[in-house]
């Protein structure tokens, strides 16, 4: 039992070849998802009870359940129905990756949702009601005072967020995807060497969570230049 | 739901595993938790190191790779540790239970680790003083003001780590552990209805968080019994 590092180098450059997968299941479920969790949470805001609770049950479901069982019900539950085979979506979730990107995009528009609330709700009562002192419109304070500053105050817990997307992509692998992770079990499966190929992933996969942290460290700063003082 | 008849006592039997590993999962992530918040509060500079570097490496790898190279690498590590003693031995295996739990333990133990230094600190300095000024000693500081006043503050946070925890026993099926996961995949190769097997596991998983949210609201209300007439 020895840490070969000659695999490491040769393994690592084959393991970032699915870098460019990784990525996209990031960006394009991060950003429906932040769609999705939009619309939840307008349908939280509406007043209107039945699609609240339309949008807290699916909140609930997809919050209280493993991100691995969703992904499983997509990919390998929905073409139990000839429904599902023969619509046009067939298309999308006949391959693993749409399937991996439909469930990340729902699991994370749930959990980004109640994020997003958290800031809506830590905006400032009095700055709504000066608003309506100065005789904005409901949909003026949503546009010029709720977003902005909620965007502010939710940010820190959506960056963690964002996090949590980038490790659940890994789990695409357990549905034949070729990302990092996928790329890494074969190699292991050949070479037996799970220490030096995990371990150097690992690393990989700390650097790009340190660099979303510092991304959104620059992004918050930027959002919160009024705040600070001058020296 | 005829598909189901037979398979009910399989899917009880692996709602067990999945109680039994949350149980033994749940007890390490507390030690773990507590280990690391000991260690980042701790005077020791090289303690502190240790802590950072345990949450740093836990928080920023996939879920998934922690379980597979503490199966894999466990596997190897102890082989080579008994081929010491008896060279004919080929392969010892690691129970998936033992080395899921301990990966899942650690992986959310990382995050424990923050919310228990985070109560730690916020737990008011007036009572402490107040303890050494009717002359407690330290342990008795720390076992009748510290912990009762950080626990409140922590039990919110630690509630969503154990529905983190309760979510990640799903990963441990990909080390072919017989729990839920398992039980479905087999009944799908008899069956051939993945969609209706999942969504078995599904419901399964989301009785458990029920489970957990209902107890930890139950906890939190009888911790702020005393707090409530204050507010």
């Amino acid at each position: 039992m020895s840490f070969d590092l000659n695999l490491v180098l040769e393994s690592l450059p084959q393991m970032l070849a699915g870098f460019g997968i990784t990525l996209k299941l990031l960006l394009v479920s991060g950003s429906l998802g932040l769609v999705l969790a939009i619309v939840l949470l307008l349908m939280r805001m509406s007043g209107k009870f039945y699609l609240d609770w339309l949008a807290q049950i699916y909140i609930y479901v997809f919050r209280g359940t493993p991100i691995l069982v969703q992904i499983f019900i997509i990919y390998y539950g929905l073409p139990q129905f000839e429904a599902v085979r023969d619509s046009v979506f067939w298309s999308i979730l006949r391959e693993p990756t749409g399937c991996a990107i439909l469930a990340l995009t729902l699991n994370t528009g749930a959990y980004v949702s109640e994020i997003l609330r958290g800031g809506v709700l830590g905006v400032d009562k009095g700055l709504l009601e000066a608003g309506s002192a100065l005789g904005m419109s409901a949909r003026h304070k949503l546009i010029y005072i709720t977003t902005p500053l909620a965007t502010r105050l939710a940010l820190p817990a959506y960056s963690n967020d964002v996090i949590s997307l980038l490790k659940s992509t890994a789990l695409a692998s357990t549905i034949t995807i070729a990302d990092m992770t996928g790329i890494a079990r074969t190699i292991v499966a050949d070479t037996y060497a799970p220490y030096e190929v995990f371990i150097s992933l690992a690393i990989v996969y700390m650097i790009f969570t340190l660099a979303i942290q510092k991304l959104f460290g620059l992004f918050e700063r930027y959002l919160s230049r009024h705040t600070r003082r001058e020296d | 739901m005829d598909v189901l008849n037979g398979w009910w006592d399989d899917y009880f039997w692996g709602a067990v595993i999945v109680a039994k590993v949350f149980i033994a999962s749940l007890s390490l992530m507390i030690i773990f938790g507590l280990l690391g918040a000991a260690a980042k509060l701790s005077d020791n500079r090289l303690a502190q190191k240790i802590g950072g570097a345990y949450t740093v490496i836990f928080r920023g790898t996939p879920e998934i790779l922690v379980i597979l190279l503490l199966y894999f690498g466990s596997a190897i590590a102890l082989t080579a540790l008994v081929q010491l003693f008896n060279p004919e031995v080929r392969f010892v295996d690691v129970p998936p239970f033992w080395a899921g739990t301990i990966a899942i333990a650690l992986i959310v133990g990382s995050y424990a680790t923050e919310t228990f230094r985070g109560a730690f600190l916020g737990v008011n300095p007036g009572s402490i003083e107040a303890a050494r000024a009717l002359g407690m000693s330290p342990l008795q500081t720390f076992f009748y003001i510290r912990i009762p006043e950080m626990w409140r503050i922590a039990l919110p946070p630690f509630g969503n780590h154990m529905l983190s925890l309760i979510k990640d026993t799903a990963l441990i099926s990909i080390i072919g552990l017989n729990e839920t996961m398992f039980v479905a995949k087999q009944a799908i190769t008899v069956t051939g209805k993945p969609f209706t097997m999942y969504i078995v596991v599904g419901l399964i998983y989301l009785g458990f968080s029920t489970i957990i949210t209902l107890t930890v609201m139950g906890i939190e209300k009888y911790g702020n019994r005393t707090t409530v007439g204050a507010q």
